[in-house]
């Protein structure tokens, strides 16, 4: 004969089997009658074409907007409440199928940008050429392997602390808010955090239009880096980075600059001191070679003017030579010219002695 | 860090830039020709020493123990 219970007594019997048998249900399908009551708690129905169940969730886990006539998966429990109504209580939501996540990445696209969010005088530069990084990921996906390959091959030296998270599914937001934590909180803090996942659909890509998650990329402390691979619609958490790359081979590229150019650069730099010697050598050259041009003119020129000074002094002595005046016909004469005296004539041709015999005053 | 070399203790980028310092010394009003091919040695050594460094230099990589699937912390 079966037990005798009472009704609350079959409720939690009822419930204890239910929580057996269905510990954790995963749902799909539309929503309707969403609505939050004081601010707490939500409800809603979850249907499909056949069928309609009540869910009850508390707000704190509505992690991603969510609106009638959105296709949704949930993670609830089934449960009896004390009114008898069968309830599903939602742990997790997260919407399903194009139109909706499209529609729920809208709705907190326009929420976050409306706070800044994503405002560009937010944006931290990343450092040129970090020593020490942080990466968030899971270190089985192509990804990740992806960006250590191309970190590794175009730079050295860098300490590269890895978180190992879940990059998609239900824990994947959780996991790498606790990894960003993690990080925030080291004394010695990262000089950059890059959040890396290889490509996927957009239903595996959700899990960085989680609100919280971009929250938390938002207050980060350590600049970020988020490298999700996906090419054809940024994911909220790439808005809210410092600096989003395209896949995580970009991620390493835009993180570390690459050595063998840097190499090239360093070779170029050195080669272009002699050229720049030769041309200093040349200059120097062509300046002594001006002053020299300049000395020797100015010699020359000096030695023309004593020249023409010369030259000029001669003239002069060469009229004074008493021998021109012989020339034109005149005499010299030597002597006291006193009557009696022999005196000394000298003209061009003879020199003649003479005595004087008058001497008349003019 | 492991960016630095360990023979003269300086990283890869104190090297980097005292090159470009050095480089812009054939430039500046203290430039002498007297000086120049000394100079000009020391810039090879440290191109020289900052190719070395960048081709040897490895990353460090560690994949750290905290878990994350749980909200248990260290």
């Amino acid at each position: 004969m079966s037990p005798k219970l009472s009704v609350s007594e079959y409720i939690a019997l009822t419930n204890q089997t239910l929580e057996y048998a269905y510990p954790t249900v995963e749902i799909e399908g539309e929503v309707a009658g969403f609505k939050i009551n004081q601010g707490k708690y939500v409800f809603f129905d979850i249907k499909d074409a056949g069928a309609s169940v009540g869910c009850f969730m508390m707000v704190y886990a509505l992690r991603v907007p969510i609106e009638d006539g959105m296709k949704v998966i949930i993670s609830a429990s089934p449960k009896l409440t004390q009114w008898g109504k069968f309830s599903l209580t939602v742990r997790a939501i997260r919407p399903s199928g194009e139109g909706s996540l499209k529609k729920s990445f809208e709705i907190l696209k326009a929420k976050l940008d409306s706070e800044g969010l994503f405002a560009l005088d937010r944006k931290r530069l990343l450092p040129q050429s970090p020593q020490h990084i942080a990466v968030i990921s899971s270190t089985q996906a192509a990804g990740y392997a992806d960006f250590i390959k191309i970190l590794n091959d175009r730079w050295g030296g860098v300490a590269v602390d890895v978180a190992h998270v879940q990059v998609q599914g239900a824990s994947a937001p959780d996991q790498i808010i606790r990894a960003i934590k993690y990080f925030n909180e080291r004394e010695v803090l990262p000089e950059v955090l890059v959040i890396i996942r290889g490509g996927g659909s957009a239903d595996d890509l959700s899990a960085f239009n989680d609100e919280l998650l971009v929250r938390e990329i938002a207050g980060s402390r350590i600049p970020t880096l988020v490298g999700v691979g996906h090419e054809v619609d940024e994911s909220l958490s790439d808005l809210v980075a410092d600096k989003s790359a395209a896949t995580p081979s970009n991620a390493a590229q835009i993180i570390v600059p690459d050595k063998y150019e840097t190499i090239r650069s360093v070779q170029s730099s050195v080669r272009t001191l002699l050229p720049r010697m030769e041309r200093i050598v040349s200059e120097q050259q062509t300046e002594v070679r001006a002053l020299l041009r300049a000395i020797l003119q100015t010699i020359d020129r000096q030695v023309d003017e004593k020249l023409a000074e010369n030259q000029q002094s001669r003239t002069i002595l060469a009229q004074l030579d008493p021998r021109r005046v012989l020339e034109r016909g005149y005499a010299l004469l030597r002597g006291d010219v006193t009557v009696g005296n022999e005196i000394q004539i000298e003209t061009k041709q003879a020199i003649i002695k003479a005595e004087v015999r008058d001497v008349t005053s003019k | 860090m492991s960016q630095v070399n360990k023979t003269s203790q300086k990283t890869i980028q104190q090297k980097t830039i005292e090159l470009h310092e050095i480089v812009a010394w054939f430039d500046s009003d203290e430039f002498t020709l007297e000086k120049a091919m000394d100079t000009f040695k020391k810039a090879e050594a440290l191109a020289a020493d900052i190719e070395h460094d960048l081709l040897s230099l490895k990353n460090d990589i560690q994949v750290i123990k905290q878990k994350f699937d749980t909200e248990t912390s260290e």
